[in-house]
Order: C-alpha cells, then structure tokens, then sequence
C-alpha cells in the first residue's frame, strides 16, 4: 500500500468549539460548545457564513450523529438530553431525556437503529479520589425510531466513550479510569468482556491530588476482533495535559490482551481525542491537542502500528470523520475562544484530500 | 505511654486565655502581684478568655478557583461553562450548580464577587494573598496566618498556634511556598506546623525506658544551654532551634488531636472520604480543642488549565461539602460567632477557556467566601460584568481583604508591628479599609 497523505482543501470557522460532528445527506452537521447544532456547507461559498444553526441544547453539544436510515439526526449534550432533528425542515421533532448529567459521546449503531449515549458525574469516592459510584446508569441505549429505552448498562463514572461494532453486535465503552466493557447485544446486553488500562489515566501528584484522562475515544478494528482506545498517557500534572498521545489495541476473545499501542518515537504529547477508520480499513487516524511535538492529527498503519503521515492542524480537534469514499476527512474543534467582545469565531473544520 | 482521651485537650487550663487579650487585659502591676497557675486557676477570668477567644481556619484553594463555577456563575453567556446556577436561601443570591448545600446555608456565608488583584502567576499570587501585601525585599512581610497565631495565640499553649493541614507534599509553585518563610519578621515562633497525609503525628511519644521526670530533667538541661547559647551568641538561629524544640514537646502532648481515627466515624463519613474533607474535620476538632488558626490546603488542584470542567465536576462538590459541614458543626457547637472560615485562593480563573478547554489564571475580577465569626451571613458583595470580565462594583484588593478578616477577628488592621530596627509596618498598610458591607 502507499502511504496515504493528507491535503487540506479548506477550513471553516464556527462560532464555537466543535465537539462532534456527521456527514448528513448532502451536509455536515456540527455539534458545539455553545449548544448548537450546526448544519455546514462544505462548498465554497464568497459571502456570508458556511453554517446555519438548526437546534440548540440548554449546555453544550456534545454528539451529532445521522440516521441514514430513520433519515434523522440525533444529538446529545450536557443537558442530559438526546434531540431528534429532521435536518430538511431544520425543527427538532423529538427531545428525550436521556441522563441527570451530560451525556459525554453518542454514537449510531451502524444500521442506525440505536443511539448510545454515556454519562456520569467525577464524585470523590476515596481518599484518593477515587471515583465514587455511580447514580445512574453510565451507559444506555436509545430506539432511534422510537426513542424508547432498549438497554441500560452500569459502569463506573465518568464513561467517556462508547462504541458499536461495525456488525452492530457489540457494544464497549470506556471510562476516565480506564475501564473498557463490552456487552452482547444479541445476548440481552450480557456483559463479555472487561479490558482494564491504567495508560490512559493520571493521578495528580505534583498539583493536586485526583485522576485525569480516561478513554475518549473507542472504535472497533473492522473485522471486529480488536479495539482500539484512544486518550493520553499518564501525567502526574493534570493541568499540564502533558501525557503521551496515545492510542493501544486490545482483543479481548481469550481475554484482554494489549495487541498494539503507538510507539514511543512516533508520538508526542497531549490529549487525544477521535479516532476514525479509513472506509477502506486499512488505517485509522487519531487526532486531538498538541502539548509538545509536531502533529496533532495522523493516519496509522492498522496492521502494523505504525504511523504513515502527520500533520500539525494548529488548533484542538475534538471529533473526525471520513466520507464514506474515503476521499475526504473532516476534523472539528476549535481554537481559542477569545475576549467576549472580539466575537471571535473560535470553532473549526478543516477538510482535507485523503489520498491513499 | 497510654494515650490520652482524645475529648480533652492538652490539659493546660492556659488554653483558655490567648496572648493578645492577657496583654491588653492586665497591667504590668496586675501581672507581677499573682502567679500564672493562680491566674489561669480562676474560673471566671478563664470564662471570660474562653467567650473571647476567636478562631479561623482557612480552606486554602491553591491554585486560584474559579468563580464561574463556585460563588459567581454566568449561565448562558459564552463565558459561563456547562454548569447553571442555582437558587440559594438568600433571595436574589445564586450560586453554580456545583454548590448545593452552601446554597442551603447561603444565609450564613458572606460572599465578595469582586476581587480584583494584580499578581497573575503563582508564586506571586499566594505571597500576595498569604501576606497581604506585595514584597517589600529585604523584608519577608509574615503570612495571614503567622500574624494571627501572633494576634490569637494561647500563652504557652501545648497545641500550636499556627497548623497546617496540608495532605498533598507537592504543589510546584506552593511547595517553593511552603519551603519558605512563613513567619517573616515575627520569627519561627509563628511558623506553621505542617501535618497531613497520614493525619497522625508520627514518633511523638516519649520512649518507655525514659520517665518522665528524667524526661523533664533532660528538657529542662537542654533549654538551660540552649537558651544560654542564644544569649550568649545572640544567635538567632538558635533561637528558632529553641522555638522549635517547644514546639515539638507542646505536640508531644497534643499529638492524639491529630490523630483522626479517634474521630468518631460518623463525622468523618460526613466530611466525605477525599483527603481535603478529611483535613477539614481535623480542622475542626483542633479549633475545639483551641487551636487559633489552621488552614487546610491539598496541593494545587484548583489549577484548571486543562479539563477546567472535567476537574470541577468533582472538586466543586467536595467544596461544597466540606464548607457546609464546617459551618454546621461550628455551629451546633456554639462556636460559629468566633470562629471565621475563609475560602479563597490566590486568584481566579479566565472567563474565556483555552484551546484546551481548561480557564487560566485571572485576578482581575474573582471571588471569595467566608463564614462564621466577625463576618454578616447572607452578605453579597460586589459584582461583575455579564461575562465576568470586569469588576463593576465595589472592587477589592488583598489590602482590603486583610483588613476584613483582621476586623471580624478583632484585631487592629492597622497596627503596627513592633520590630526593632525595621521600617514601620502594620498589619495592613495604607490604611486600607475593610470590607465593611461583609463585617457583622
């Protein structure tokens, strides 16, 4: 295989951080830190903005996600609430409430029948500051047509990620401690697996006294017989964000087993992220925020691990997606927000040519 | 050598009476015609020193806190972060979300929503929020803390007059803080002693094969040379050796307050598991038992550069707890009126978040609570503009905010220190006033 390369064709700025973002039916759909669900031409347009909010949560967006086949968008915020949104009239049909506390990452069963959405609230729970139990359950499981309730899983909170599998069989999602559960959804929801990672989670010893991090982001290998989790390594300083930008790969069939990670002389520092598989399958990207090296966004090798090419976007990527051709990717997040009255524009995509 | 029970304290009738209101109460005449044991014997003037004597103790949220998701929330605004606000029992008066229970008690907390300060980094921060005032080299102004085991000390007392409670060693800027020099110009008698983490005193007993009058002997030799040393070489090295050396035997005889398991459970799942809460109940209990002052730190966790909401989901709550738990129990125990309890930081945090969604240093506009003795519960002080940029009503400095606390802790703010040979300080200077909307 030639090594893919990445070359951007455009960038659009939005009126806040990106935390999520979808490709609809001939548009992209942001989610943003101010509550807004954005829809956002890709093409070039000479005057005037490149987005139009279409709905808007009472706290921050954070998921957007397209039902191909509900034909409907679903987002979720940190007020706790999964919205329906007919993207052609631009008016939300369907509000339910999902979670007390934010819902951290949603994300569509890939026939796009269910939405699942995660939660919970960081409460001491030890001397250490342990995470206290949970108060509701972490992980659940919405009908897109319906809204209904198909499944609700207890974790310990925060649970950041979640994540079907490509068959649309499994569920896993991740916390900030670094607990992976899967659950047979064929199999009533049974839990299957149990994947524990101390990489991805800091205990303050030079600041304070607590654990940062976690898991951000998940996905599944497409053959489904590994996942991959995606953070930052472990840092003594939480408000440095300095921990090695990370990404492992765990099977779990014959237990949990560590297959893979990013090698030490590819990566640098800093939060990551996303994580998107190429349609093609045959690499991934993980993007997030630059601490210290010189990339924030890089495609790797699924077989080997290894990374293929690297670019520094030159602000903080939050969420990604590839077209479904895999010719194009879309990377969201945002800069600095900037003093109330600069009215700054602090939300990005940025577009670019996938050759591979 | 058996412990003793931990209900009473050190067993020196001396705790009743702190230094500043002996001096101020009794001639030098007075002094001279009576004994000490005689003097402290008499249930009535030990009475009345009991009914005077304040407290404070100081939840020192190192790091700067943010005032958007502690006593100042802007929900709405692209300023105000994920958390609402929430009504308190003050009309009129909200707080984040985040703050629950000081919402319950919002009428016994008096709030400043505009302190407005210089200092932007840490080092300079907590110099200027512990000492009051900017550096003056080549004099080390003493800590809030120094001067008022100073001001409150006990005569004599086993228990220090100056504890810090501090669970986290580290701290990177706070830990070059707290290696430094506490006490400034009043001398390491007014230094804190620093406990925390494993709660207890380690290695404070005497040993069994040492009676204690043997004990006594040897201390009443070591104090002779030192002391003779000291004079001698007028050293003052020697000096704070002696200090020290008092110290150490005062906490041999104290060191079963610090010791939490003889705290009952029930109070201490109260405060909540986390090391913070855990420090202030030992607070708590050493205020009862006598103690002036104790400030409770725990690193620099208020520190949000990044996951600026990630960590306050968590920290704000523990917060909230602990301040509501203070003030009950202060006050179910009689001693809310004399006893202040400040929350603060060195600073506050930015309104506009970084790229890395954390909130970075900010002193131009933040804010502070405090409780208890000398202060009006209820008060709200100050305000800011919609997005908590600006102070735009009665702003306040670290002058003013001594001033305020030395106020409710009847203490002079603009006395003088008396230092030979030094320029003439006080304890606040510029004649600075207090924050009087906040004074009960």
């Amino acid at each position: 295989m030639n090594s893919p390369s990445l070359k951007k064709a455009k960038e659009i700025k939005l009126p806040s951080h990106v935390l999520d973002l979808t490709l609809g039916p001939d548009k992209l759909y942001a989610a943003c830190l101010d509550g807004g669900i954005y829809e956002v031409s890709t093409t070039f347009k000479l005057l005037g903005d490149n987005f139009k909010r279409i709905a808007r949560h009472d706290n921050y967006a954070s998921g957007v996600n397209w039902s191909a086949s509900q034909r409907t968008l679903i987002s979720a915020s940190y007020d706790g609430d999964l919205k329906w949104i007919d993207p052609k009239e631009k008016k939300e049909s369907q509000t339910v409430k999902a979670h007390d506390f934010w819902s951290w990452q949603s994300r569509l069963s890939p026939d796009g029948e269910l939405i699942a959405t995660t939660t919970g609230q960081y409460l001491c729970g030890g001397y250490k500051y342990e995470p206290a139990p949970e108060t509701e359950p972490s992980v659940k499981v919405f009908d897109v047509a319906t809204g209904e309730l198909r499944h609700s899983f207890p974790h310990t909170p925060p649970v950041q990620s979640v994540a079907f599998s490509n068959d649309g069989k499994l569920l896993a999602a991740g916390n900030l401690m670094g607990e992976v559960i899967l659950w047979d959804l064929t199999q009533e929801g049974k839990e299957i697996a149990r994947i524990k990672t101390p990489d991805f989670t800091g205990w303050g010893i030079i600041k304070g006294h607590y654990y940062t991090g976690g898991v951000f982001d998940l996905h599944f290998a497409p053959d489904d017989q590994s996942l991959y989790l995606v953070g930052m390594g472990s840092t003594t300083d939480p408000a440095a964000g300095n921990g090695k930008q990370l990404w492992q790969k765990f099977t779990w069939k014959d237990g949990p087993k560590k297959e893979g990670a990013a090698a030490d002389g590819e990566i640098g520092q800093g939060l990551m992220e996303t994580l998107a598989f190429h349609p093609k399958g045959k690499f991934f990207l993980m993007a997030g925020r630059l601490f210290k090296g010189n990339w924030n966004a890089a495609l790797f090798d699924h077989e080997s691990g290894s990374r293929l090419c690297q670019k520094n976007i030159g602000f903080r990527i939050s969420t990604s997606a590839f077209t479904p051709d895999g010719k194009r990717l879309f990377l969201g997040g945002g800069a600095n927000q900037g003093r109330p009255n600069e009215k700054k524009k602090w939300g990005r995509i940025v577009i670019y040519d996938v050759s591979s | 050598m058996p412990t003793p029970d931990p209900s009473q304290n050190c067993g020196s009738p001396d705790h009743n009476l702190h230094r500043r209101k002996f001096l101020q109460g009794l001639s030098a005449g007075a002094i001279s015609s009576m004994s000490f044991a005689g003097l402290f014997g008499a249930p009535a003037f030990a009475e009345i020193a009991k009914k005077k004597q304040k407290h404070c103790i100081l939840l020192w949220l190192c790091g700067g806190p943010s005032q958007f998701e502690t006593w100042d929330p802007k929900p709405g605004t692209t300023t105000g972060g994920p958390f609402k606000s929430i009504p308190t029992n003050v009309p009129g008066t909200h707080f984040s979300e985040l703050l629950p229970k000081c919402a319950s008690i919002a009428d016994k907390l008096a709030v400043v929503r505009s302190m407005h300060t210089k200092a932007k980094e840490h080092t300079e921060g907590i110099n200027l929020l512990q000492r009051g005032h900017a550096p003056r080299p080549p004099f080390t102004r003493p800590t809030m803390g120094s001067v008022l085991a100073q001001q409150l000390g006990q005569l004599d007392s086993k228990l220090p007059n100056f504890i810090l409670l501090d669970p986290c060693p580290e701290g990177n800027e706070f830990k070059g803080f707290k290696a430094g020099n506490w006490a400034g110009w009043l001398g390491a008698e007014y230094s804190p002693v620093r406990v925390g983490g494993e709660y207890k005193i380690p290695n404070a007993n005497r040993l069994d094969s040492i009676t204690e009058d043997d004990h006594e002997a040897r201390e009443a030799l070591r104090k002779f040379f030192s002391k003779k040393y000291e004079n001698d070489r007028k050293s003052s090295a020697a000096g704070s050796w002696n200090a020290t050396f008092e110290r150490v035997n005062g906490l041999m005889s104290c060191a079963h307050l610090f010791d939490l398991d003889k705290i009952p459970q029930a109070d201490r799942d109260r405060y909540g598991p986390g090391a913070f809460g855990q420090h202030a109940l030992l607070a708590r209990t050493l205020v009862e038992e006598g103690a002036p002052f104790v400030m409770v730190a725990n690193g620099m966790p208020w520190d949000s550069h990044v996951f600026n909401h990630e960590i306050y989901q968590m920290v704000v709550p523990d917060l909230d707890n602990i301040i509501f738990q203070l003030t009950k129990d202060l006050e179910d125990r009689g001693m809310l009126e004399d006893t202040l309890v400040i929350a603060m930081g060195e600073f506050g945090r930015s309104p506009w978040i970084n790229q890395a969604r954390g909130r970075d240093h900010f002193p131009d506009a933040w804010s502070l609570a405090m409780a208890g003795g000398g202060v009006q519960g209820g008060a709200l002080v100050g305000a800011t503009d919609k997005y908590g940029a600006e102070v735009i009503e009665d702003p306040f400095n670290e002058e003013n905010l001594f001033a305020t606390i030395f106020s409710a802790l009847d203490i002079d703010p603009h006395a003088e220190f008396k230092i030979d040979g030094f320029p003439t300080f006080h304890h606040v200077e510029n004649k600075a006033a207090p924050i009087s909307q906040i004074l009960s």
